[in-house]
């Protein structure tokens, strides 16, 4: 190679080349695949939604039996042979797995956290941590399996009037599994806390416990809020546990009686799963129901991941 | 962090109650343990439901006891008081041979049952040709422009995989109508046996720095799954299967144990471990076949790992689930790998500062939150309504799950991507490299392990995952093997949740699903625990 050609060899512009070009869009295209798949979600879950709906239906041009908006939202019978969509059914049962849960997982999972974050040997955290990852690793089918087969009943010695399929079981193993997710969020916001906090709080005379609850637990409270919500999202889309453990029969239950735990119930998920298991046709209005229902899931576990983003950033103490 | 508190030794401060902080650590402790002392409970009852250990005769556990347990503690404690690291090195080669046995499960079903080996035999020399010629014009890079060069290489591959339809067969036509073929057990040992060959021998010849060392060692890894597969049938092993175990499990944790032997001197000893473990068994089971003790009356056995579902709690089996979780997962990961890691190699190391670039970072986030139910209607709304896809095939029975697990792959290689030191990009593009070269080149080579952790517990997600496969139809009972990307599929999760749910009776709870949970958790546990060991090897090396 003479030197001129070194040159322009050396000098060439090689952001543009093929290479770099076929290389970069490709790179690029799979980082728009997300965007696609987002959109995919929303387009064809409001697409097929609507098609359920007396009142948007035939803006997409179906005709055929519809279900009213007013009362698929307001409903609280959910009865697909007599055509009832009443959405509140399942929606207070996933309220009850979501709140049976919290009673379990919220304050397990931040106490892990603090014992994890302050109180914790360095080999102490090296076995912990990989076992409350397993918690979160085990198939969810599995977990609606032990609910079934030992906790119900275990439960049956204290409260002999429960059913076979029943929320507590149900809301228990939730509990537990979420239990990771709590805690990690948690303990990474407390760790993210500055030592001096707790120097100057040690400097005053506080005691570890003072420390703990008084400092560390305040300063990190954004992340753990953050954690909060992302653990309950996780609860409400929870659907294996629920299927297998909470029962088949829809029934309008209130969230705050403690009693109604006893009983089975369908939540949003679990019934999903059920209208596809059973004989459904394909273009009927139990089908459509699914997207309906699909749709106010995923509005929901959306609202609360973005609030959770929101909180974890706004209130996020800088140090 | 862990500051200590407790200085009792001044007095003159005052009294402070020390009651207040114990009460309070011993209860955190006591939260933190409560998830898991209550699944290890949930799962000492489903392995004592599965497995049955107290049907077997007092003679099979106290012969065990004493061929198995006796030695590998006494060894076990010694090596634990004298030497950890040896400790670790006999327990590495011993977890190595369980998980690599069980992977060959996993290669016999695939390369024997699914894919008919003089199948894959022709696919293999179909890719093997065009593979040549890339080696070749990957020789003369200089010579030949890039697009020149990306065209032939396409070319090549189509013409050899698909062929000219009328004009001109493909190579594995060619190979298939071969007068004479080889027998099933040939191929598997000359393919199977060769990988291991290739693979061994750049192991020997990189940890002992010598070419004829690694070509020995490459040279016996093939014979020795030759020998396995001719001597295998005179025992009473089927030479397929002999050929599969020895190549995929053996000969790697041969050549392991053989490399740690001569290269690391201290340790070695830690493999008296693993031949306490290995010789007790063997022993073991000789034993108790010669004094007759029956073993445990386990429902974890040959028959349930062998057939399909059955009416019967008892005849009942998860073959044709397996099968299909393992083609699912290859779907999975040829999918999420290639989409995962290119997106996160996008955000990372190519993505403009702007508001598109922040809009995909906060959608990824979004999307590893919505649950997997939803995904599951993806599937059928998109694949199987639009695209006119059949219900519940292992292609879009991959394509959901993968679309699942992306934001998971995307964000942990991201993370790996970002672990990799700035100042080697730069001192790449301070040697005149691309952006694609410092790529290809530096950033990719120095996070492949971070990715592949990631992606290995990605996939140990998409293992376990059932809500999805019903979404989009997959069968709840399926008596047949899924031999192609359009077959149905069943998989291990979903057929628990077949019996459990659908089959609802006393026997298939205490017998078909018990058994069912122990085989999908120890599948779960063997990906885990490659991913982890690959963490630790990762992270002690930075």
């Amino acid at each position: 190679m003479s030197t001129d050609d070194l040159e322009t060899d050396l000098t060439r512009n090689t952001e543009n080349a093929p290479r770099e070009l076929l290389t970069r869009s490709f790179f690029f295209l799979c980082a728009a695949l997300s965007v696609v798949t987002t959109l995919s979600i929303v387009g064809l879950l409001i697409t097929e939604a609507s098609k359920f709906f007396t009142l948007t239906a035939p803006l997409m041009g179906v005709t055929g039996e519809t279900a009213s908006i007013v009362d698929f939202l307001t409903g609280t019978t959910w009865q697909i042979h007599s055509q009832e969509f009443g959405v509140l059914a399942l929606v207070s049962s996933t309220l009850m797995v979501t709140i049976g849960s919290a009673i379990i997982a919220l304050p397990l999972g931040v106490a892990t956290a603090i014992y994890l974050s302050e109180y914790a040997s360095t080999q102490a955290r090296s076995v912990l941590k990989p076992a409350l990852e397993i918690l979160a690793g085990v198939p969810t089918v599995v977990y609606g399996f032990f609910a079934l087969i030992y906790i119900t009943p275990a439960l049956e010695v204290v409260f002999p009037s429960i059913g076979t399929f029943n929320m507590l079981s149900a809301s228990i193993v939730v509990g537990i599994m979420i239990i990771p997710m709590v805690a990690s969020i948690s303990e990474d916001a407390m760790s993210a806390v500055p030592d001096e906090l707790r120097q100057a709080g040690y400097g005053m005379g506080a005691t570890k416990f003072d420390v703990s609850t008084g400092i560390v637990v305040p300063a990190a409270l954004s992340g753990i809020f953050s954690s909060f919500i992302l653990a309950l999202s996780r609860a409400i889309g929870e659907t294996m546990a629920v299927t297998v453990a909470a029962g088949a029969q829809a029934k309008f239950l209130n969230p705050l009686n403690p009693a109604s735990y006893l009983e089975g119930a369908l939540p949003m998920t679990a019934a999903m799963v059920q209208l596809l298991t059973g004989d459904i046709t394909g273009g009927g209005l139990a089908y459509r129901s699914l997207f309906a229902i699909g749709l106010v899931l995923f509005v929901i576990t959306l609202v609360m991941n973005v609030i959770s983003d929101y909180v974890s950033r706004r209130y996020r103490e800088a140090y | 962090m862990a500051t200590d508190t407790d200085s009792g030794y001044i007095d003159s401060f005052g009294q402070v109650s020390r009651t207040t902080g114990t009460v309070f650590r011993y209860l955190l402790l006591a939260a933190t343990m409560f998830g898991i002392v209550t699944l290890a409970v949930l799962l000492v009852y489903v392995a004592n439901d599965a497995i049955r250990p107290l049907t077997a005769d007092l003679g099979w556990h106290l012969t065990f006891f004493l061929t198995l347990v006796v030695p590998t503690t006494v060894v076990g404690g010694y090596l634990a008081r004298r030497n950890v690291p040896a400790l670790k090195l006999g327990g590495m080669v011993v977890g190595m041979l369980a998980v690599f046995l069980m992977f060959s499960g996993g290669v016999a079903i695939v390369f024997v049952d699914i894919i008919p080996p003089l199948t894959g035999l022709s696919y293999v020399v179909g890719l093997l040709v065009p593979a040549a010629l890339v080696v070749v014009l990957t020789k003369y890079e200089q010579q030949i422009p890039f697009t020149l060069r990306v065209a032939a290489t396409g070319a090549a591959f189509i013409l050899s995989l698909v062929g000219v339809p009328g004009y001109f067969h493909s190579i594995p036509e060619i190979v298939r109508q071969l007068p004479v073929v080889p027998a099933d057990w040939m191929i598997l040992t000359l393919v199977l046996g060769g990988v291991a060959a290739v693979v061994v021998g750049q192991y020997v010849a990189r940890i002992r720095e010598n070419t004829t060392a690694g070509l020995a060692a490459g040279a016996s890894a093939l014979l020795l799954t030759g020998l396995a597969a001719v001597v295998g049938p005179t025992l009473g092993v089927d030479a397929n299967a002999a050929a599969v175990v020895t190549s995929v499990a053996f000969v790697p944790t041969l050549a392991y144990a053989g490399g740690a032997a001569v290269t690391r001197e201290q340790e070695r000893i830690g493999l008296l471990l693993a031949a306490a473990v290995v010789v007790g068994s063997l022993v073991g089971a000789f034993a108790v076949d010669a004094l007759g003790f029956a073993g445990p009356q386990s429902w974890v056995d040959w028959q349930f790992l062998t057939s399909a579902h059955s009416g019967t709690a008892e005849n009942a089996g998860l073959y044709p689930a397996i099968g299909g979780s393992i083609l699912l997962m290859a779907t999975v990961a040829a999918l999420s790998f290639p989409l995962g890691v290119g997106a996160a190699v996008y955000l990372e190391e190519y993505a403009p500062d702007n508001a598109f670039s922040r809009f995909i970072d906060v959608n990824i986030s979004n999307l590893a939150g919505v649950p997997s139910v939803v995904y599951g209607l993806l599937g059928l709304g998109v694949f199987v309504t639009y695209l006119g896809q059949p219900t519940g095939t292992v292609l879009i029975g991959g394509a959901t799950l993968a679309l699942l697990i992306l934001p998971i792959v995307i964000i942990s290689s991201r993370e790996a991507i970002r672990a990799v030191p700035g100042d080697m990009r730069q001192a790449s593009y301070g040697m005149g490299a691309t952006r694609w070269q410092t790529v290809k080149n530096v950033v990719l080579p120095e996070a492949f392990p971070g990715i592949l952790t990631g992606t290995i517990l990605a996939l140990g997600r998409a293992i376990g995952e059932t809500a999805p496969l019903i979404m989009i139809g997959a069968p709840n009972v399926l008596f047949n093997l899924p031999t192609e990307l359009t077959s149905k599929v069943s998989a291990m999760p979903l057929q628990v949740y077949a019996w459990s749910s659908l089959f609802a009776s006393e026997d298939f709870y205490t017998k078909a699903v018990p058994a069912g949970v122990v085989v999908l958790l120890a599948v779960l546990l063997a990906m885990n625990s490659i991913a982890i060991v690959l963490r630790n090897k990762f992270e002690s090396e930075n």
